[in-house]
């Protein structure tokens, strides 16, 4: 780890990449059963598009889709195989569990652009209706069908799995547990195959093939060519309505957010974290999932000046670490270069600071690059000596008041470099630092008050 | 509660009984089936009766029919408190009302027959009430509503579409001109413009009837409760309507000739229709929803209405049934007509199928307003309420605000001008498409239509990265931009694939293809999809202006043409970015390099220029085809264009799948890696773990690392140090973890399994061994 490659290049084909990371797929037993799948899909969705352009029908082609999609399905499953053996690199320091993320939403988005497709060249054909031939047309459904429930019954496709458990119900789930619930209700065996919700993609298959049975059915009673269009619109909108929870659900991954059923759970513990001792207030909170459950995120935690900052961090991280694995806290104490006792040139705008959002880091840089502050600190011959810390106030007060006036600007400054505060510095500059370190200490211990009382409550309500 | 008094809702105002056992209810149900076959078996009479006599004509015979019984049987006058004369007025304009309404059901019914009108039009309230509620509101109460409302309109499409009804027939039966009366004719010129079929015209005419009659009887619920029951309403708005139709029918048989032989003959038809359709049907419902519960009323009812309609629907030109008609029937030459089709048996499956479900009485979907106390003591309630009157005030201040933050900025502006221009190009072409009646045109329409839709994302992307953060999106709104990006990307993916495949397709099967309609089409998209490219590529240069390197804007239109070609200004750019001294994220922001700095603009961009790159192509392949006869030019030229959308798309999707992945943001790699080198030289730094640095969006670097110290050094200053070296390095937000020894022994307390425990020592180790300084880096 923090190894540090500087200018490593790999400058190796991306062909060459490609065969690589396959061949360090195919080292896997279980990834060739996919690949085996994955080579009769793609000669079963040949077929099944010759069969498409001499039936003409467009509900046919609207299945088919489905079968590439399956296709897509299969590769992110390897994508997943792959991911597990790869170790996180120094570019994708998170590691590639975001690679099956990505995976899962570009194949459902193809899906649904797939569709819209079919939608449109739907929207044509009722202007005028092609005639169908008839003669492929059950082959093909059956076919695809058959092949589609087989690849997705006999392949544990980790990611799929995961996504459409998680992901809000599609509206042809709704309606066929709202079915299957009145049903259950007359044969109470089938509730285990039925309730509580179906495998969305085992559905949409089945409701497919009903569809093109029916087309089949009309068009050979009474050649009524524009079931065809109808049918394949429905496939098309089923398949919206399938696909599009589980790429909400993705995209909201990729969209680095916090996942809505945590937030209860996280609320809780950030309360616990908040109301530990010392910790004033907690904020800057980033949570969000890396791949599918992994949770990441970070967090700032504002503490009393004489509080012990490894103490806090430890009970933070430990609170923390339960949900989040990827944990980062950041310990922070305002006018962290004085003493606790002399301290107290606490700007009055600090208590009502409008957003703590743009608190933190924008406004650094005015004040960074006028102070440079990286070379000249660690050799500040008046750098305060450690051992004064925070357990030990008033020890040599008046020695670091005076070379403060120096310091303080860049520790303040990060954490509240607003313009209003530079004002009260440039002022704070003119006076001499005893003299006014009695009237402010008050206002201290007021702060220090004012956020050891904070609430729970308060807390929720602070970040909305 | 509402269970309770739901079924009293329909009725007069009398609180009828709640649960009565099935056997008492039987002969309800026994009578109302009998009462709904009749009620067919009437409207299909009416329909044979309104081929002979005129519609105003019969509806004033009807009127009159009824008008007599009930006066007869209800007294209106002699009993009851007297009406004033408000109450007049209203029963006025109830009769009016309900003449319009009655005209417009059986003009449908001449229109379409029967059978289609009672599968459209004998709906009771409830089930269309509970229709409008899914519709309008949205939350109709559950999935199986809406599946309901769902059945119930691919029932009236399956009406509309799969139902070839002898259409050729009755386009060939009415050439202009034969219509009895003004108002005929003009119904009739309404149709003719709207270029719908008379069966057609009279589904869509049954249905806006329907609705009518809803609103109208529950409108009519309130003013029947002032005169003192529906029925005495009813006689009274009978007897004012026939006194108004009445100089109209004195006019029209004055005018015009009758067709009709002798009126004896049809005194016994009228007889039947009156009685079954007007008379029995309104005794024996208000009966029924006072005894049953409306629901329950409503699913028998509607079932054996339909059910009996079909039936009668396949045997009424049968003989059999020749002695059950009252008319007899010079001939059957008319057999064919209104026949039973495979689309009306569909639809009338869906329809009963959907009158089941809609009437079904869920526990929450009917939420009834409170309207008042009947004279009774009851309360009443209104079951119309929510449905109709306040459905979304605010969508049209809704729509003005995001109009307004539409064209706040930039991006946005130029996308949504852009669009409308592109939407109103699209109708110009689809209306001209279908007045001219040319499929080229519409096909192209639709492909337009196709293609803003990745314009309208590009749109809400743009919208919606400007919203604030949130406890869910903690970052703000900002990626939604790369993702919008991603999408578009993918989107073009996928057309330049079917063009590709249609491309493929045609060189082995060349079409014929008219050239005449192309070329001006497209020359229009082209200068459309031009004033596009102008706007969008301005649109870059103005971001780059902001960041100060005027130098570079024009050549940035070419940006989405290759790889070459951006890699080159891409090159240039960081030079200069270099002279600019430390705008390192404004510098890169446009470059090849430039990772997902708005994305959004960038897929939108490609998308413009698949369009144009489309265009030209078929301008080409027309000139090539014009001028020397080469067919094959038209799938060659696709074959190029599906390619160059593909090359094209490729470092947009590279670019945007780096951002979503979280890879260290390249242009600012160099720098993280020098400052995290200067970082591990710090004083009084051991060690520094788990680095993490990604571009949330186009503005947002964010990044976390922890970082092992001494225990003698102060943390805050670490922090502020690790702080500002990656802030120069390009990272704006930061979360940086310090941790001591003390960090891991306390871990060590607090954690209790053992492989944590394990894990921390180990640290505490490493940490120690540093500390000896033995350990070289």
């Amino acid at each position: 780890m923090g190894t540090i490659y500087l200018f490593r290049k790999t400058q190796r084909s991306l062909l060459g990449k490609l065969t690589q990371e396959f061949r360090l797929v195919t080292a896997d037993r279980r990834s060739w059963k996919i690949l085996l799948f994955g080579a009769i899909n793609v000669v079963c969705t040949g077929f099944l598009l010759t069969w498409c352009s001499s039936t003409n029908s467009m509900a046919l082609t609207a299945y088919t889709y489905l079968t590439i999609f399956d296709l897509f399905s299969l590769i992110t499953c390897l994508i997943s195989y792959w991911v597990m053996m790869k170790k996180p690199s120094p570019t994708y320091s998170f590691g590639f569990e975001r690679f099956e993320v990505l995976s899962v939403f570009a194949s459902t988005v193809l899906a649904q652009l797939g569709a819209l497709f079919i939608l449109k060249e739907s929207a044509e054909r009722f202007v005028e209706q092609p005639e169908i031939h008839t003669g492929r047309l059950l082959v093909g459904t059956f076919v695809a069908l058959c092949f589609n429930l087989f690849s997705m019954l006999s392949i544990r496709n980790k990611p799929f799995a995961y996504v459409s458990e998680a992901a809000s119900t599609s509206w042809l789930q709704e309606h066929v547990a709202d079915l299957s619930r009145s049903l259950c209700g007359i044969i109470p065996g089938l509730s285990s195959i039925f309730l509580p919700r179906m495998n969305p993609f085992v559905l949409i298959d089945i409701a497919g093939a009903l569809a093109l049975c029916i087309t089949y059915m009309l068009i050979e009673i009474n050649n009524y060519f524009a079931v065809d269009t109808a049918s394949a619109i429905a496939i098309a909108v089923m398949t919206f309505g399938t696909m599009y929870p589980m790429s909400v659900y993705s995209g909201k991954v990729l969209l680095q957010t916090t996942p809505p059923h945590v937030i209860g759970q996280l609320d809780k513990l950030l309360r616990e974290v908040s109301t530990l001792d010392g910790v004033l207030e907690v904020r800057n909170e980033h949570f969000w999932t890396l791949g599918f459950g992994t949770m990441a995120g970070s967090v700032h935690v504002r503490i009393r000046r004489d509080a012990n900052e490894q103490m806090v961090l430890a009970h933070v991280t430990n609170r923390l670490n339960t949900l989040v694995s990827s944990l980062t806290v950041q310990i922070f104490k305002d006018e962290w270069a004085r003493p606790v006792l002399a301290s107290g040139a606490m700007p009055p705008n600090m208590l009502n600071i409008p957003d703590h959002h743009v608190i933190q880091m924008p406004s650094l840089k005015s004040t960074m690059d006028e102070l440079n502050p990286m070379t000249s600190t660690p050799s500040k011959p008046s750098s305060p000596p450690p051992e004064f810390a925070f357990n030990t106030p008033g020890k040599n007060m008046n020695p670091v008041i005076l070379s403060n006036n120096q310091t303080r600007p860049s520790g303040v400054g990060f954490n509240y470099g607003t313009t209003p505060y530079t004002t009260t510095f440039n002022h704070g500059l003119g006076v001499p630092g005893i003299g006014n370190t009695q009237g402010l200490r008050t206002g201290l211990t007021n702060v220090a008050n004012r956020y050891g009382t904070y609430t729970p409550g308060q807390f929720t309500q602070f970040k909305q | 509660m509402e269970e309770k008094y739901s079924s009293n809702v329909m009725s007069s105002g009398r609180l009828g009984p709640v649960d009565a056992p099935e056997s008492r209810l039987t002969r309800y149900i026994v009578l109302l089936c009998f009462t709904k076959f009749l009620k067919a078996l009437g409207i299909f009479e009416s329909y044979d009766l309104l081929k002979v006599v005129h519609i105003v004509q019969f509806i004033f015979i009807l009127k009159l029919g009824s008008t007599c019984f009930m006066v007869l049987f209800q007294k209106p006058f002699s009993s009851g408190k007297s009406i004033t004369k408000r109450q007049w007025v209203s029963i006025v304009k109830h009769a009016f009302v309900s003449c319009i309404i009655s005209l417009l059901w059986f003009f449908g019914l001449t229109l379409c027959g029967p059978l289609r009108t009672l599968l459209l039009f004998e709906h009771s309230d409830i089930v269309v009430i509970s229709l409008l509620t899914v519709l309008f509101t949205g939350s109709g109460g559950g999935p199986s509503k809406t599946r309901g409302a769902a059945f119930f309109i691919i029932a009236v499409i399956c009406l509309l579409l799969f139902d070839n009804d002898d259409l050729m027939a009755k386009i060939a039966e009415h050439p202009e001109g034969h219509h009895d009366s003004a108002l005929t004719h003009f119904l009739y010129r309404a149709f003719f413009l709207l270029g719908v079929a008379d069966h057609k015209g009279g589904v869509l005419l049954l249905v806006l009837a329907l609705c009518f009659n809803v609103g109208f009887h529950t409108a009519s619920r309130k003013l029947s409760l002032d005169i003192g029951g529906a029925k005495r309403l009813q006689a009274l708005s009978h007897l004012v309507s026939v006194i108004i139709l009445s100089p109209w029918v004195i006019i029209l048989s004055a005018t015009t000739e009758s067709k009709i032989e002798s009126w004896s003959a049809l005194i016994m038809p009228f007889m039947t229709v009156i009685f079954s359709v007007m008379i029995m049907d309104f005794y024996v419902e208000s009966v029924c929803s006072v005894k049953m519960e409306p629901s329950k009323c409503a699913r028998y009812g509607s079932f054996l209405i339909f059910a009996s309609a079909l039936l009668l629907g396949n045997f009424w030109t049968h003989p059999i049934t020749d002695q059950l008609r009252a008319m007899n029937k010079p001939a059957h030459q008319l057999h064919t007509e209104h026949v039973l089709s495979g689309g009306v048996v569909v639809s009338a499956i869906f329809f009963i199928l959907s009158a089941q479900i809609l009437a079904s009485s869920s526990r929450k979907g009917q939420r009834g307003t409170l309207v008042g106390y009947s004279p009774e003591g009851t309360p009443l309630y209104n079951f119309m309420g929510d449905a109709l009157h306040n459905t979304s005030p605010s969508m049209p201040r809704f729509l003005k605000d995001s109009l307004k933050q539409i064209l706040e900025e930039y991006d946005s502006r130029q996308i949504f001008y852009f669009l409308c221009l592109n939407l109103a190009f699209t109708f110009v072409e689809i209306f001209y498409g279908v007045w001219t009646n040319s499929l080229g045109l519409l096909s192209d329409g639709f492909h337009m239509l196709f293609d803003c839709s990745a314009l309208v994302m590009g749109l809400i992307a743009a919208l919606m990265t400007r919203w604030k953060a949130t406890r869910i999106f903690s970052y703000g709104y900002g990626r939604v931009e790369i993702l919008s990006g991603f999408i578009n990307g993918l989107f073009l993916v996928v057309i330049a694939f079917f063009v590709f495949i249609e491309a493929v397709a045609r060189i082995y099967d060349p079409p014929d293809i008219n050239t005449d309609m192309l070329t001006p089409v497209s020359v229009g998209g082209l200068i459309v999809n031009l004033v596009g490219i102008c706007a969008f590529s301005h649109a870059h240069s103005h971001g780059a202006a902001r960041g100060g390197c005027p130098s570079h804007d024009h050549g940035h239109s070419h940006h989405g043409h290759g790889h070459s070609h951006g890699h080159n200004h891409g090159h240039s750019h960081s030079d200069h970015g270099h002279n600019h001294g430390h705008t390192h994220n404004h510098g890169h922001s446009h470059g090849s390099a430039g990772v997902g700095m708005n994305a959004n603009m960038r897929g939108v961009f490609s998308h413009v220029l698949a369009d144009t790159l489309g265009s030209v192509g078929v301008i080409v392949s027309t000139i090539l085809i014009r001028q020397f006869g080469w067919l094959i030019a038209d799938p060659l030229c696709s074959l190029f264009i599906a390619v160059l959308i593909f090359g094209s798309v490729l470092p947009l999707l590279k670019d945007a799948c780096q951002v979503i992945l979280l890879r260290i943001p390249q242009e600012t790699e160099k720098g993280i890696n020098i400052a995290l080198e200067k970082i591990s030289n710090l004083d009084g730094l051991i060690s520094y773990r788990d680095p993490h640095f990604w571009r949330h969006s186009a503005s947002l670097v964010a990044g976390t690392i922890h970082v092992q110290v001494m225990s003698d050094v102060v943390e805050q200053r670490i922090i502020q140090q690790v702080t500002s070296l990656l802030k120069d390095a390009g990272v704006n937000n930061l979360t940086v973890q310090v941790e001591k020894e003390a960090y891991f022994q306390h871990m060590s307390g607090l954690s209790t399994g053992f492989q944590d425990v394990l894990i921390m020592t180990k640290q505490m180790d490493t940490i120690k061994y540093y500390k000896d300084g033995t350990y070289i880096m």
